[in-house]
């Protein structure tokens, strides 16, 4: 148990240092979720939509930005691996347990830098008047555990395919649909202050993350070892 | 061979039988406009078979992944393909439905949205088979995906619609645990299930039949 801990936090801390080298991941995310937000908040601005849609407006936009630039960086975990043909050294040097743990820290950590800056960014550029702060941070944190979760397995599958680039988003997406749809309805309840929308939502995030989390840890050594 | 043979034809029968039921057997439900409630039994088999479909690919893909026999793949593909043709046809009843009866082709309700997911699904498990070159890899990859697709499509099926509101009617297994419908009704439906059931049966046979033979073709080839 905590040798697999140890070897985790390992070829997590191993990514980071790579990561730092290039910042590609980086980049691509910030890049793209700032690009983005600048275009949003220009054409829409803080005072374009009536304020009874704001609550849910806002939050398809916020959560829209959210994803699309977690779905532009968080393959290169496992792409990098196989571009640089590091793979092969991974899978003797670590199990295939603590890689699968390793990447997700890594991008848990990439999805959570986002949200720390982009929201906050979001909020005040578009005036999104969140009423129930804490919850507001928990389905944050939640729909960041489930995103990360499920596009870290779907990029140690399409590392291994030939077309990597368009392949992580066409596989990802239908995946995170689901989960898209809850969080936007939860992220709008935050905003206007229904509290039972936002307990099915909590129940319906963590249960998505929990089963991904499961899934993953009982397929990840198919896809990662031939 | 012979019993395959008469079998195919009491399928046929037994389709055209379904086909006469409901249009001159059943009288037309309350509650719909005009003759809108006879698609219900084309649609209602269209998404079960969908359902179906996808329920056996991810089995073969579980199957795959614990004997990594050749022929669980082919299972696995050749389910997928058809679950995308009677998803599209669900689809396609469906929305013809929601014309006569809410107006409007498309309007995005929650079950709308869950077989546009469904669709979606179907097509990425193509496309990623699509994308790897490596037979046995290609196996693989394509069987963790479909695993992974089926645990998130019980959230769209059942979890989605349940928090969310929607114009759909009760599916078959409905919140009160009645059935509104009449026993004529029950009858056909029921009929209609087994026949487009066979009918899957059917061509999933063939389409397996033939893929078997392209995979023999392609190792006599290498």
């Amino acid at each position: 148990m905590w040798r697999l801990l140890a070897e985790a936090l390992a070829v997590a801390a191993k990514d980071l240092r790579t990561e730092f080298r290039t910042r590609v991941a980086l980049n691509s995310l910030g890049l793209f979720a700032v690009t983005v937000l600048a275009a949003v908040s220009y054409t829409v601005g803080p005072y374009r939509i009536a304020t009874e849609d704001r609550p849910f407006l806002l939050a398809v936009l916020m959560w829209i930005v959210i994803f699309f630039a977690a779905l532009a960086g968080l393959d290169r975990s496992f792409v990098k691996e196989e571009e640089s043909h590091t793979a092969p050294l991974l899978r003797l040097a670590a199990s295939p347990l603590a890689v699968w743990l390793g990447k997700l820290l890594f991008n848990l950590l990439l999805i959570y830098l986002l949200l720390a800056i982009l929201v906050p960014l979001f909020c005040i550029l578009m005036g999104y008047h969140v009423l129930m702060v804490g919850q507001f941070v928990l389905i944050l944190a939640l729909g960041g555990y489930a995103l990360a979760v499920t596009t870290t397995i779907v990029a140690a599958i399409i590392a291994r395919a030939l077309t990597r680039g368009a392949l992580f988003s066409v596989l990802s997406l239908p995946l995170l649909l689901p989960l898209l749809i809850f969080l936007i309805q939860g992220t709008a309840a935050t905003a206007d202050g229904s509290l039972e929308v936002i307990q099915s939502t909590v129940r319906a995030v963590v249960s998505m993350g929990g089963i991904m989390t499961i899934v993953s840890v009982a397929l990840f050594p198919a896809v990662w070892s031939d | 061979m012979r019993g395959s043979v008469i079998l195919k034809w009491l399928l046929l029968v037994w389709l055209a039988g379904v086909i006469l039921a409901a249009f001159f057997y059943v009288h037309p439900a309350e509650g719909f406009k005009g003759e809108s409630s006879r698609i219900v039994f084309f649609h209602v088999p269209m998404a079960w078979i969908a359902v179906l479909a996808f329920l056996i690919s991810c089995i073969a893909s579980v199957m795959y992944l614990r004997r990594r026999d050749p022929k669980d793949d082919i299972r696995a593909s050749v389910s997928a393909g058809l679950g995308l043709l009677f998803a599209v046809l669900a689809t396609v009843t469906g929305s013809v439905f929601a014309k006569i009866m809410w107006g409007a082709y498309w309007n995005w309700d929650p079950r709308q949205t869950s077989i546009t997911i469904l669709l979606l699904i179907y097509a990425a498990y193509l496309a990623l088979r699509g994308a790897v070159a490596d037979p046995e890899r290609r196996a693989a990859l394509a069987a963790v995906y479909a695993i992974l697709a089926f645990v998130t499509v019980p959230f769209l099926v059942f979890v989605v619609p349940r928090i969310y509101w929607s114009l759909h009617p009760d599916t078959i297994i409905n919140t009160r645990g009645t059935n509104e419908f009449d026993s004529r009704y029950t009858q056909v439906l029921m009929a209609s299930l087994a026949g487009f059931t066979g009918l899957y049966i059917w061509l999933y046979t063939l389409g397996c039949r033939i893929e078997a033979i392209r995979h023999r073709r392609r190792q006599e080839v290498l």
